[in-house]
């Protein structure tokens, strides 16, 4: 895939693929990362991915706590805030929305 | 680079682009957590120090320097302090005044006497000379110790607790969320034997706070505690000043320095209090 | 009295779970009972006095220095010395009455034709002596292993020591063993009333002597003065 291509459309919905992840659970930096890679979106870095959810914490649509997880060292866990998921699914719809006639306008031509 | 090189050049290029002291460090720490996660070049996990500084402080939105607010009554008074173990001095005449709002280190070299002031300031041992007064309430957080092997931390927040005359429900909660400040939760059946020398200096902590003192006096309370701990224990006094609390740490590291309002150097001829923003950084 | 008690509740809940210990405070007067069982029952029951009392002291040994660190910063919460040494004290107590429950229904059912009131009223003096004698030693000697080597030489002297020479009405327990011999040996009632005026001298005593270390180790230091907030 066309990297600068992947890093500009990254760069539109990276917030919400985050706050996807955060729905059910609360997770860390590196959790994060490792699931958005296992979700194919690709391996994020960390200088991508720390931005997102500071400005996340900023706005407040995440909270963060540093905390001692079951095994291992602290670390900085986020999780999701009622605003946090009504972002969530304001901007879930918005992308839905945006991205049905884009699939049928690149379908019929890749067909084509 | 290695990654102590990239941290240290990411936290001075945050400095330089005026990110507030508490979100740098909570920043730093992160990465350093992801960075022993997850390995790899610091260069390739977050690129240039200075350009993920850049990037850091641009979502975080720089704030220029907070004015401090001005410093609040006398709290604490402590003069002509001097102490002597035999024919040692350990103290001659050290002196140190803090006022609510205000947060106070003493440092020096080992053995200068640190604790002792500390000590003495607390009443827990007698001066040769000198006098100290508090007014309100006083905290003391000790090096170690201070714990009960035997008893589960809520027991202890009970028992400190019923000191001031709280009941058992009303100091359970108030040391459970003085322990959440710290990102610990604090269990409900483990024993403090059982707990990690750390996690005991947390309940320590938790228990000179849980008061509610007006003047809280803290004897390297942070031993043991992780980075992340580190970080909230600063945050956590952060917040105690703000709220108008008198705070005395006794510390030999001196990066945190940045974040006192006075500094009381016991070395040797030294005996001096400065300022804690000016002439510390020539210092190791 | 809320602060007192919750210090007794807290030696207790300490107690209760070292386990280890408790299990050696129930052994060690069984062991002194049983091992000259075979022989004369009354000096059986005069061993496992001793025994409690060895017992209870050493766990008020032990409890006044685990609690060393504790109690001054108890103190700037808000407890006077007071609350600290007599919750301590109540709390031991109360330990030792359950010590010595179990051993007094074992004399009740193992050893016949004994005044046991005369039995019951020797474990009380030891029970009521033993926490204050070991918190005193506990409070002046620093090191448990220095308080645990007095314990053993009051203990042995009391065991050997004539108990009709006069030395001998100056060892701490040794009301216990004038009740004792009066309950075990059918003597006249000088033996119970000697026993119980030592007992409650020596008890009072012991709380008084408590006390006055107690209050000097917490006081008030005169160099720090408190002034209220306003």
């Amino acid at each position: 895939m066309d990297i600068e291509r992947r890093g500009q459309w990254l760069r539109g919905v990276l917030d919400l693929c985050v706050l996807g992840l955060l729905r059910d659970r609360e997770s860390y930096g590196y959790q994060l990362a490792q699931a958005l890679e296992a979700a194919g979106i690709g391996s994020i870095q960390g200088g991508t991915l720390y931005p997102v959810l500071l400005r996340l914490q900023r706005t407040g649509l995440v909270s963060a706590q540093w905390r001692e997880g079951a095994a291992g060292p602290a670390r900085k866990y986020y999780r999701i805030t009622d605003l946090g998921r009504a972002e969530l699914r304001r901007g879930g719809q918005d992308w839905l929305a945006f991205v049905a006639p884009v699939t049928g306008l690149v379908t019929e031509r890749v067909d084509g | 680079m290695n990654a102590d090189e990239w941290l240290r050049a990411f936290a001075a290029e945050l400095r330089q682009r005026r990110v507030r002291d508490d979100d740098a460090r909570h920043v730093v720490a992160e990465a350093a957590t992801h960075l022993r996660d997850g390995g790899g070049d610091p260069a390739v996990v977050f690129g240039l120090p200075g350009r993920y500084a850049a990037a850091i402080a641009e979502s975080i939105g720089a704030t220029p320097p907070p004015v401090p607010a001005a410093p609040g009554p006398v709290r604490l008074h402590a003069r002509g302090i001097t102490k002597r173990y035999g024919r040692r001095t350990v103290l001659r005449d050290a002196g140190l005044t803090v006022r609510a709002g205000q947060i106070a280190a003493i440092v020096g070299a080992n053995g200068c006497g640190k604790s002792t002031f500390l000590r003495i300031c607390a009443g827990l041992i007698s001066p040769d000379a000198g006098e100290v007064t508090v007014t309100g309430r006083l905290g003391y957080c000790p090096q170690q110790g201070g714990t009960a092997d035997f008893l589960l931390p809520d027991e202890h927040f009970v028992l400190v607790g019923a000191g001031g005359g709280l009941a058992r429900g009303p100091a359970r909660r108030a040391g459970r969320a003085a322990a959440r400040k710290l990102g610990w939760d604090a269990p409900g059946d483990v024993l403090t034997r059982h707990l990690s020398g750390g996690t005991r200096q947390k309940l320590n902590l938790t228990m000179s706070t849980l008061t509610e003192p007006d003047v809280l006096l803290l004897d390297e309370p942070y031993q043991g505690f992780d980075r992340g701990t580190y970080v909230d224990f600063w945050d956590q006094l952060g917040r105690l000043r703000d709220a108008g609390r008198a705070i005395v740490v006794v510390t030999h590291l001196l990066n945190q320095l940045d974040r006192v309002d006075l500094v009381l150097d016991l070395t040797p001829a030294g005996g001096t209090v400065r300022d804690g923003d000016a002439g510390w950084g020539g210092r190791a | 009295m809320n602060r007192m008690l919750t210090v007794a509740e807290m030696t207790l809940r300490e107690l209760l779970r070292r386990r280890g210990v408790l299990a050696l405070m129930l052994l060690l007067p069984l062991t002194f009972y049983l091992i000259r069982r075979d022989a004369y029952v009354g000096q059986s029951v005069r061993s496992l006095m001793l025994g409690i009392s060895w017992a209870v002291s050493t766990a008020a040994l032990f409890a006044t220095s685990a609690a060393r660190e504790l109690e001054p910063r108890l103190r700037l919460a808000g407890y006077g010395p007071r609350h600290l040494y007599l919750g301590r004290m109540l709390g031991l107590w109360a330990a030792g009455l359950a010590i010595a429950l179990p051993f007094f229904l074992l004399v009740v059912f193992d050893a016949p034709n004994l005044r046991y009131g005369g039995v019951a009223a020797g474990m009380l003096c030891c029970v009521a002596i033993a926490p204050p004698l070991g918190m005193l030693i506990g409070a002046l000697l620093p090191r448990e292993l220095e308080g645990t080597l007095l314990l053993l030489v009051i203990v042995t002297v009391q065991m050997l020591i004539d108990p009709a020479g006069t030395g001998a009405k100056l060892t701490p327990f040794w009301s216990s063993r004038e009740i004792t011999t009066w309950a075990v040996d059918h003597t006249d009632g000088g033996y119970l009333a000697r026993g119980s005026v030592h007992g409650v001298l020596v008890t009072v005593g012991m709380v008084l002597a408590v006390a006055a270390v107690f209050s000097v180790r917490l006081r008030r230091r005169r160099h720090l003065r408190h002034l209220p907030v306003g």
